[in-house]
């Protein structure tokens, strides 16, 4: 009878999935400029944008009456904030999640550890668990940081419905986050693919302005990018006294990206790990 | 006996040395094609934002708020100009500020020290490579900025490239401390990205610094390349600028002046540093 030295149990399985993401958090403590550099960027990144958005509005602020009849509200700084926050969010999981498995195949560690007898999606789940740590403490630090720093208060009149929605852009975040660890995998130039899809975020999602003065077709486009709704949705909630009833539509699309994004991310996985066994290109680099 | 030294050092040695250190740099950035692309399109995904942020506030009249604070309505062109020249902030943060550090990294550095030319030609090679690989990347940027957004130049192009020759000598001269400063730094990254977009920031390179708060002001203020900026935009936009254009490039001249040779010097500093500890092979 064959039998396997290794004895494979859902618990080992989650025994092997902890170490990896105790790994991860080693590896992030040996570096902490990361730790400084995720409390000062929250607060400088929108800092262009909102200048820029006070020098368009005037000295007396004769232009906001514009910026009022597109979105609602003269409040521009928590416009552009609560845009920059979620794309930052988005940023940051895509350079981990594109350098998680890439800066291992870049060590020579990859091919070895996908030998190990446990799940491939460990290797990825494993260090994506430390992340959502990660910036689940960095979102509530920006949170305190900019209500210091610029007086925006960032949690509105519905508490629940925010975390809601920030739960759904969290799985939505982390399965564009899997689908893109597999395209690196399979592309290797991290460095520009993440340059390409934050562009496209950036440009088209209405981070730092309103969607409605887009031209139709980027609008069409814009449309079809999750970030867009979830911006737009945590705006509603947290700057207007926005309703679950009204909110309904965008949510529902909102929950139909959760479930479908990690699904695909997860099947991309799957289908570079075929590849890469196939072509033997884990070790490539 | 008559000692005789295989290599021939002279200017032209040093001229040849120049041009390889600077064709080596040149052959890494055409080796990595897609790299290249992105950083020509890359500022693009920044500057987009800013055009369709303009839109939000144009009213009937345009873009009457911003003209109260600068002179000018045309909004699009005083960004592109802030982009242009913090590409080259850019360049001498990462491209001569990571020169040797990279270097370093890969564990050619020490090798290349031993070479029999001065170490400052290095930086001098560095620098050029960088400098026209940041022309061409600069202008291939606004020409795609200018078939997406359009913009008006109505201001003297010589004058402007004249005033951008000490602001360049400068940025670069500064660049030569950076390099030997990040240099002695085992995890440089977040300093050379926190330092570079400040600088952009503070110079004004994305808005008027009018706007900005009175406790920053004094310290946008107290940087010579706001001046180099705003009298750029002056020149080619017909902004109200802080100071007379030629009070302006006065500024620039000086801080040419003082950065070229304290760059140099800090960088001999380090580099007798880096020799007396032994530190040039390790990272």
């Amino acid at each position: 009878m064959v039998q396997s030295i290794v004895q494979r149990s859902a618990v080992s399985e989650l025994r092997a999935l902890l170490m990896i993401a105790k790994k991860e958090w080693f590896i992030f403590l040996r570096y902490p400029s990361w730790i400084i550099a995720s409390l000062i960027w929250p607060v400088l990144f929108p800092v262009g944008y909102i200048f820029m958005a006070k020098a368009l509005s005037g000295p007396e602020g004769t232009s906001l009456t514009d910026f009022q009849a597109l979105t609602g509200t003269t409040d521009y700084r928590s416009f552009i904030i609560i845009g920059s926050i979620l794309w930052m969010w988005m940023n940051a999981t895509l350079w981990n999640s594109g350098m998680q498995l890439r800066e291992e195949q870049m060590r020579g560690t990859l091919e070895s550890n996908w030998l190990c007898p446990i799940w491939r999606g460990s290797l990825l789940v494993g260090g994506s668990l430390v992340k959502v740590l990660l910036s689940m403490a960095t979102l509530v630090i920006s949170v305190i940081e900019l209500r210091i720093i610029y007086g925006i208060q960032l949690v509105g009149s519905n508490p629940g419905l925010l975390i809601f929605i920030l739960f759904l852009a969290m799985m939505i975040v982390y399965g564009i986050g899997m689908a893109f660890a597999s395209l690196v995998l399979r592309f290797k130039e991290a460095n520009a693919l993440v340059f390409l899809v934050r562009g496209i975020f950036m440009i088209f999602c209405g981070v730092s302005f309103p969607i409605e003065v887009l031209p139709d077709w980027m609008r069409s486009v814009a449309m079809w990018l999750p970030l867009t709704y979830a911006i737009r949705d945590m705006r509603l909630v947290l700057l207007t006294d926005v309703t679950l009833s009204q909110l309904l539509p965008d949510l529902l699309i909102l929950t139909g990206f959760a479930i479908f994004l990690p699904l695909l991310g997860y099947g991309m996985f799957v289908l570079a790990e075929r590849t890469a066994r196939r072509t033997g290109e884990l070790a490539r680099y | 006996m008559m000692n005789t030294q295989l290599s021939q050092i002279s200017w032209r040695s040093y001229g040849r040395a120049v041009l390889a250190i600077a064709k080596k740099d040149a052959i890494h950035f055409i080796r990595y094609p897609l790299q290249a692309v992105s950083r020509i399109f890359e500022p693009l995904t920044w500057l987009t934002p800013f055009y369709f942020l303009g839109k939000t506030f144009a009213g009937p009249e345009g873009n009457s708020g911003f003209a109260a604070y600068t002179g000018s309505n045309d909004y699009m062109t005083f960004i592109l100009i802030g982009a242009l020249l913090a590409n080259y902030i850019a360049a001498v943060f990462w491209g001569m500020g990571f020169a040797l550090k990279q270097e370093m990294d890969s564990g050619v550095l020490e090798t290349n020290w031993m070479t029999p030319i001065p170490r400052s030609l290095f930086l001098v090679g560095q620098t050029i490579a960088n400098m026209c690989i940041t022309t061409f990347n600069a202008c291939s940027m606004l020409f795609f900025a200018w078939l997406l957004f359009g913009f008006q130049i109505q201001g003297n192009v010589i004058y402007t490239l004249l005033i951008m020759i000490p602001l360049l000598l400068a940025l670069y001269g500064f660049g030569f401390a950076f390099a030997a400063i990040v240099l002695t730094m085992r995890e440089a990254n977040m300093l050379v990205d926190v330092s570079n977009y400040t600088i952009s920031l503070l110079t004004g390179s994305q808005f008027p610094i009018s706007v900005l708060p009175r406790y920053v002001l004094p310290i946008s203020l107290a940087l010579p390349l706001t001046y180099g900026f705003d009298a750029i935009r002056g020149l080619l936009m017909g902004t109200t600028t802080l100071l007379p254009i030629e009070y302006e490039v006065g500024i620039l001249i000086l801080f040419m002046l003082i950065t070229v040779p304290g760059g140099y010097l800090i960088f001999k500093a380090i580099e007798r540093r880096a020799q007396r500890l032994g530190t040039l092979s390790m990272h």
